[in-house]
């Protein structure tokens, strides 16, 4: 049994389908990257799957349960975890307290001093400015708080929302470090990316997402050896 | 000397009932964008029934209170599960919201009339006397007001800076969708707002009305005035509204000693529109508040 | 036919039918009714536009209309002007008003605009009921500048008493029905023509829009000002018509059946408001004997319809 199943699920805003008859697994311990052009679907997907939006239709399973009619807390509960595109952090609280709130639901709450103590080794900046308020910090930094604020909430599969979105190229560097320090861990990872090339180095399984369904699925490796599908990307 | 030490006092006192109420208006735009013109009714509805439980019930001031707080929160519950509720996500929230919060304050404030009659009644909770030092008189009455609102002002600061609930409050209120990818529920979070803010209204009202006394529409007045006083801390702004109420409290009564009690609102009201044209995201506000 | 030749022509239709009522009913209380509606009418078609089109959420409108009509009064009682050129004055006088109201609020948000516009009314309101000086002193007693909280009475009416005798009232009735065929063509270019047009454009991608130029601030108080103008007639007329103006033109129960009126019928909309104004005016009639309980049902009333059905009467057709 995979992890993560999505099956034939349609899903949008109002009356408008942006995702049809999209079906993709997530086995545990992979690291998935989900690649397509802008407007296709991939942040409509992992808010789908965050159950910020409900499906229309099709079912989605974590671990052979189904998650789709459940709320958006529900889901953080049953440890689907979505670190969103544009960080959306809460600008009047400190870095601290935007990585206790990664923390809020009881479990999570329980393991958070040990969590914290991984955070900070894996993103020593945040460490630094753990007393700064996030509306002060630089791009970089909210990334750092964004992402580490979603490792705080532990769960079973940790979505990346276009991570490198924004950045300066250095910065890029140090954001896809400590993403190969995460794949490297073991933990489940759906990243979501504009950066095709890039993240298939790392990638053990790739999906091209196109006009809201899934149009070729393959290892990074074979994303990286077969031209066609890449021009075919950037032709779309 | 005397005379400003007079003002001070009276002052501090309009504003302490003004921060009672305001700052639950501010919690709820905060957290759900939701202006509440139901709020004076509210108000009402909490002088009446701590009259209604000491003068009727003969039980003491301090259930009579109480009664007012739990009846401002249940009402504050009601109106989160039959108006907010239903109307999350609808196209234009903001606006429709306020209007369906004015059909609903028109509702609860025809409540108050036909349960309690349109006479103007008196509030019972009175503690008569006052303290006399070097020239200056401070009544019990206002010493209570002060008091209970500091009292109410400091439980608010506590609950969110120091409880989980609080943290989710003002979670919400920052990044809603945030929130919920933390695990809040939300819609809990709406409902406590609402409740909390109920609450406070109807202890404000018996504040309110034990100095000008009861009426069912005795809550327009304050209401409005603690519209104006959000927003003149910019909407949403919780800190910033119990400081603005202090201010406006003292400004009122100076103006009511130099110009007369008929033109103390109508003078403020044109000072708030001038911040307002001078800084239209309010005084604490941020620009943010004035986006597209 | 284009959607605004559609709605020219049923506006015309409607005002041809309207003026046969007078020849077959001529029972006074039918007739005033009717003006009445014509007058709510005006208030409502242009509050609608500045609502429902310029997206401007001003609870002003009365403010508006007492300017109109205070202006009237005064400029008929105090400097003893005839009623038309009176009303006119008294209208202009109210774009002005708006204009002002518009330049403070038009750059604030949604709330802050209703929150202020309430304030300033409320403001205008208190001005007049505490103002307790006497400025002149008639007959009937001390009256101050502002009427007070009596108003103003005995400032001349529009003539027709001279003209048609005991039939005056139909003279009104056709002078309001007259202005509230000009109120409403005046709404249906304004929805369905250009303006109508760049407003939905702002409404549904202000960024774009604004990227594009069209300047939101400048339509907007276009659309302020004009249906001020309208507003301010219909506080004119109103005062003319009834002969008495009186600071209740300010109560929020007022406001809160105009409001109604728009909200039930569907805000936005070319024939909604005016849809909204016949059945509010009907139910309030039908409810005048328990008068008691007018405030509970408008009040469920507004709740209800932008809960269950925040589209309006005439969304119901277009579902």
């Amino acid at each position: 049994m995979s992890l993560l199943e999505v099956a034939a699920v349609d899903a949008g805003y109002g009356a408008q389908a942006v995702l049809r008859n999209l079906s993709i697994t997530i086995e545990e311990g992979s690291f998935v990257a989900l690649v397509g052009p802008n407007g296709h679907g991939k942040t409509t997907l992992l808010r789908t799957l965050s159950g910020l939006l409900h499906p229309t239709r099709g079912e989605i399973r974590l671990a052979g349960r189904r998650v789709d009619r459940l709320r958006a807390d529900q889901i953080v509960a049953a440890g689907i975890i979505h670190v969103p595109q544009g960080d959306l952090l809460f600008p009047e609280m400190t870095v601290l307290e935007n990585l206790r709130l990664g923390a809020y639901l009881p479990e999570a709450a329980a393991a958070a001093p040990h969590r914290l103590e991984e955070v900070y080794a894996l993103l020593p900046k945040l460490q630094e400015r753990r007393f700064q308020v996030a509306s002060t910090l630089s791009g970089g930094e909210r990334r750092m708080v964004g992402i580490g604020r979603g490792l705080m909430a532990g769960g079973r599969i940790l979505m990346l929302d276009e991570p490198s979105l924004g950045l300066a190229p250095i910065i890029i560097d140090q954001i896809y470090e400590v993403i190969r320090a995460l794949a490297a861990s073991g933990r489940t990872i759906l990243v979501v990316e504009e950066n095709a090339m890039r993240i298939a180095e790392m990638a053990d399984r790739m999906h091209l997402l196109d006009n809201g369904t899934i149009s070729w699925s393959g290892g990074g490796a074979e994303f990286l050896s077969r031209p066609e599908i890449l021009s075919a990307y950037l032709g779309g | 000397m005397d005379v400003v030490l007079q003002i001070l006092v009276s002052g501090l006192t309009i504003g302490a009932m003004y921060a009672a109420s305001t700052i639950g208006l501010a919690l709820v735009y905060g957290a759900l964008n939701m202006l509440n013109m139901a709020q004076g009714a509210l108000l009402a509805f909490g002088g009446y029934v701590c009259m209604y439980v000491m003068d009727s019930l003969g039980l003491p001031a301090p259930l009579g209170l109480l009664a007012a707080l739990v009846t401002g929160g249940v009402l504050g519950l009601a109106i989160y599960a039959l108006v907010t509720r239903p109307m999350l996500g609808s196209a234009n929230f903001e606006t429709q919201i306020f209007i369906a919060t004015i059909g609903v304050g028109s509702v609860l404030q025809s409540a108050v009339l036909h349960l309690f009659g349109p006479q103007p009644k008196a509030q019972p909770l009175q503690i008569p006397g006052g303290l006399t030092l070097g020239g200056v008189t401070l009544p019990w009455q206002n010493v209570l007001i002060m008091g209970v609102t500091a009292l109410m002002l400091a439980g608010v600061a506590w609950l969110l800076g120091r409880t989980r609930a609080g943290l989710a409050i003002r979670a919400t209120a920052q990044n809603r969708v945030a929130a919920q990818l933390m695990g809040i529920r939300i819609g809990r979070v709406y409902a406590q707002v609402l409740m909390l803010s109920g609450a406070l209204a109807a202890v404000s009202g018996v504040m309110v009305s034990s100095l000008s006394g009861l009426l069912p529409t005795m809550g327009a007045d304050p209401m409005l005035k603690a519209f104006v006083i959000c927003v003149v801390a910019g909407l949403g702004n919780v800190p910033g509204a119990a400081l603005a109420a202090l201010v406006l409290g003292v400004l009122e009564a100076v103006i009511q000693y130099l110009f007369g009690v008929q033109y103390a609102f109508a003078i403020l009201l044109a000072l708030v529109i001038a911040v307002l044209i001078w800084r239209p995201y309010g005084l604490f506000g941020t620009r943010q508040v004035v986006r597209l | 036919m284009t959607p605004l030749r559609r709605d020219i022509a049923a506006s015309i239709a409607l005002v041809a039918a309207m003026a046969v009522v007078p020849l077959i009913f001529d029972t006074r209380y039918v007739i005033t009714q009717l003006t009445v509606f014509f007058i709510w009418g005006i208030v409502v078609t242009q509050w609608n536009l500045v609502l429902g089109v310029a997206g401007i959420f001003s609870l002003a409108q009365m403010a508006l209309f007492a300017v109109g009509a205070y202006g009237t009064a005064m400029l008929a009682y105090y400097g003893g002007m005839a009623m038309v050129p009176a009303m006119v004055i008294a209208s202009l006088a109210t774009v002005g008003v708006s204009l002002v109201i518009g330049f403070a609020c038009l750059r604030l948000k949604g709330p802050y605009v209703a929150l202020l516009t309430l304030a300033i009314a409320q403001m205008l309101y208190l001005i007049v009921v505490n103002d307790t000086g006497c400025f002149t002193n008639p007959p009937s007693g001390c009256l101050p500048l502002l009427g007070g909280v009596r108003g103003f009475s005995r400032f001349g009416d529009l003539g027709f008493r001279d003209l048609l005798g005991s039939k005056w009232f139909v003279g009104h009735y056709y002078v309001g029905l007259g202005l509230l065929l000009v109120a409403q063509v005046f709404c249906a270019f304004l929805i369905r023509g250009p303006l109508g047009l760049a407003f939905r454009a702002l409404r549904d991608n202000p960024g774009y829009a604004m990227s594009r130029g069209v300047g939101r601030l400048k339509y907007q108080l276009w659309v302020f000002g004009l249906s001020a103008f309208f507003t301010g007639l219909a506080g004119a007329f109103y005062v003319a018509h009834f002969g008495v103006v009186g600071p209740i033109v300010f109560s929020v129960s007022m406001l809160l059946f105009l409001l109604a009126m728009i909200v039930v019928g569907g805000m936005g909309t070319v024939w909604g408001p005016l849809l909204g104004a016949a059945v509010l005016m009907i139910a309030d009639e039908g409810l005048r004997e328990v008068g008691d309980w007018r405030e509970i049902g408008l009040g469920l009333v507004l709740a209800g319809f932008v809960i269950l059905l925040p589209r309006g009467l005439v969304g119901l057709r277009r579902r």
